[in-house]
């Protein structure tokens, strides 16, 4: 069993830090959505609070792209080539159909390739396109003062509300399906775990089996392991 | 002047699109003439919609009436002179500008995150002004009289005095309470910045009042009371042409017209009802995606066996 140290400490502050935020921006957006901003007043809860949390995503992503252009996160791990572009069908027809027959995930990271073809097509579209859309959206939401004259000039707000509100649901849609596409590794908790510790524990390429039923049924490939 | 025959060039030039042909045939001018009268005949109604919609969006004030709690000594003077300037009379209980010990905890208690000038409950003397909110301008949005307007002059939010009924409404609208009720003249007053020379500032002797160009302190001091006036339905309409609508209503009613069909009576009219497309496709595209992840789960489980 081997340990590959995939995620850096700042990517995963940045990444639950960020997860907070997203949660609580999706809750207090949904409340404006559903009881209406031209009903509310300045001082209403759900409005501070998600201004100040769109304020924070705002200060988050430039981390975050500052981060991953300086450590060259971006250029390895968000660049899609060929070889992925060969491997997005293997990928899905793993989650598809093979994942129901007990079969290993194809694809395995390492520290200067992460993500699968799959995932670096959906975290591509949701932090090059969702997010900055997002967050375009909602600056011109918070009424700069130069801006607001040709906003009303223009009768934008709705069409900006409205992508910004498809955008939202894009995001929440990725949200659903990223907490529980996290839960597929060998264990539901071995992605969170990696994504917690920074390093994912990888069993051996000769076992061939998921890293739970290593301990259980083969105690002695165990105990080779901690002798070497 | 156009010859009657450059006219005529003009007006073929115009029907032209309409029809292949440079001259109309009658029953292309029939056409022509029923579609405008159907299409003027809807055209109709929208355009009384438009002229009865009530103006709502205000430019912003020029300048606003600051106060330095410092400096304060809480002598009065301003309301003196204020309602010496605008009624004529001595009566601090009208005055546009309202010096107070700060005894009120507002409408939510101590909050954190929230700042004011201190007052929250601290037992200081604080000056209350108005702060000629910009655009969701709390007391003009509520005014069923649309007596609450821009004034020519510097867009200080102002009385119309003819229009005002005294119905006061507005006092319950503005979370500072800074609109009072005259029993006099049966009016509401407000601070209208005394035509550009406040009278506040002339009259303060320990110089915390100053006039300055308009700052934004809607967001900086906390509300001091509950607003409990509710706006009209239809300037609640007029406010969905920019901001979007509250789906809350729509999905209220949508589930109305379902449960009235179910039970075999009338439905209710579709009226109001507009789930928007967005929320369309985000209702369904969030509850496939879920539905999706759910399914691929019990298949996990039932193959894992």
């Amino acid at each position: 069993m081997k340990r590959i140290y995939l995620h850096t400490l700042p990517l995963r502050i940045w990444h639950w830090v960020n997860a907070l935020m997203v949660i609580i921006l999706i809750i207090t957006g949904s409340q404006l959505r559903i009881s209406g901003i031209a009903s509310l007043r300045p001082h209403d809860p759900a409005l501070v609070v998600h201004k100040y949390a769109g304020w924070a995503m705002v200060v988050f992503y430039i981390f975050w792209f500052a981060y991953s252009l300086i450590s060259k996160d971006l250029s390895r791990n968000y660049v899609i080539g060929r070889h992925d572009l060969k491997g997005i069908f293997k990928q899905a027809i793993f989650y598809l159909f093979l994942i129901f027959r007990g079969e290993q995930n194809p694809f395995r990271p390492s520290p200067d390739n992460k993500f699968n073809p799959l995932q670096k097509i959906a975290y591509g579209a949701i932090m090059f396109i969702f997010a900055p859309v997002l967050i375009i959206t909602g600056l011109l939401y918070t009424d700069i003062a130069f801006l607001r004259k040709y906003m009303l000039l223009w009768n934008i707000t709705g069409i900006v509300d409205a992508i910004h509100i498809i955008a939202a649901y894009v995001f929440s849609l990725f949200l659903v399906i990223h907490v529980y596409m996290a839960t597929l590794g060998p264990t539901p908790l071995f992605h969170i775990n990696a994504m917690i510790k920074g390093y994912e524990e990888e069993p051996d390429e000769d076992e061939g089996k998921p890293d739970c039923e290593v301990h259980s049924a083969n105690p002695g490939s165990e105990t080779g392991n901690q002798r070497a | 002047m156009e010859t009657p025959s450059e006219k005529g060039e003009i007006l073929k030039q115009g029907v032209n699109p309409l029809s292949l042909n440079p001259l109309c045939s009658r029953r292309q001018v029939l056409k022509i003439g029923g579609i405008s009268i159907i299409g003027l005949s809807a055209l109709g109604p929208a355009l009384v919609q438009g002229a009865a919609k009530p103006l709502i969006i205000m430019e912003q004030a020029m300048g606003i009436v600051i106060a330095d709690p410092h400096k304060c000594v809480g002598c009065g003077r301003c309301e003196l002179a204020c309602t010496e300037f605008n009624d004529g009379k001595a009566a601090p209980t009208i005055s546009r500008i309202k010096i107070s010990r700060n005894l009120n905890f507002g409408p939510g208690g101590e909050l954190i995150l929230r700042e004011g000038q201190g007052n929250w409950g601290n037992g200081l003397i604080v000056q209350d002004l108005c702060k000629q909110c910009p655009h969701p301008v709390p007391c003009a949005n509520i005014c069923p009289e649309n007596a609450i307007v821009a004034a020519p002059v510097g867009n200080t939010r102002i009385i119309d005095l003819e229009k005002c009924t005294g119905c006061k409404v507005c006092l319950r609208a503005c979370p500072w309470e800074m609109i009072s009720f005259d029993p006099d003249s049966r009016k509401v007053t407000k601070c209208d910045l005394c035509k550009g020379k406040p009278k506040c500032v002339e009259a303060c002797p320990a110089e915390s009042l100053s006039y300055v160009p308009w700052i934004d302190l809607t967001d900086k001091i906390p509300p001091r009371s509950t607003t409990t006036a509710r706006m009209l339905e239809d300037r609640a309409m007029a406010c969905q042409e920019c901001h979007m609508p509250g789906q809350q209503k729509n999905v209220k009613q949508g589930f109305g017209m379902l449960l009235g069909a179910a039970q075999g009576g009338r439905p209710l009219s579709a009226g109001k009802f507009g789930f928007k497309w967005i929320d369309l496709a985000g209702s369904i595209i969030l509850p496939l995606g879920l539905a999706f992840v759910a399914v691929h789960a019990v298949l996990r489980k039932v193959t894992k066996k």
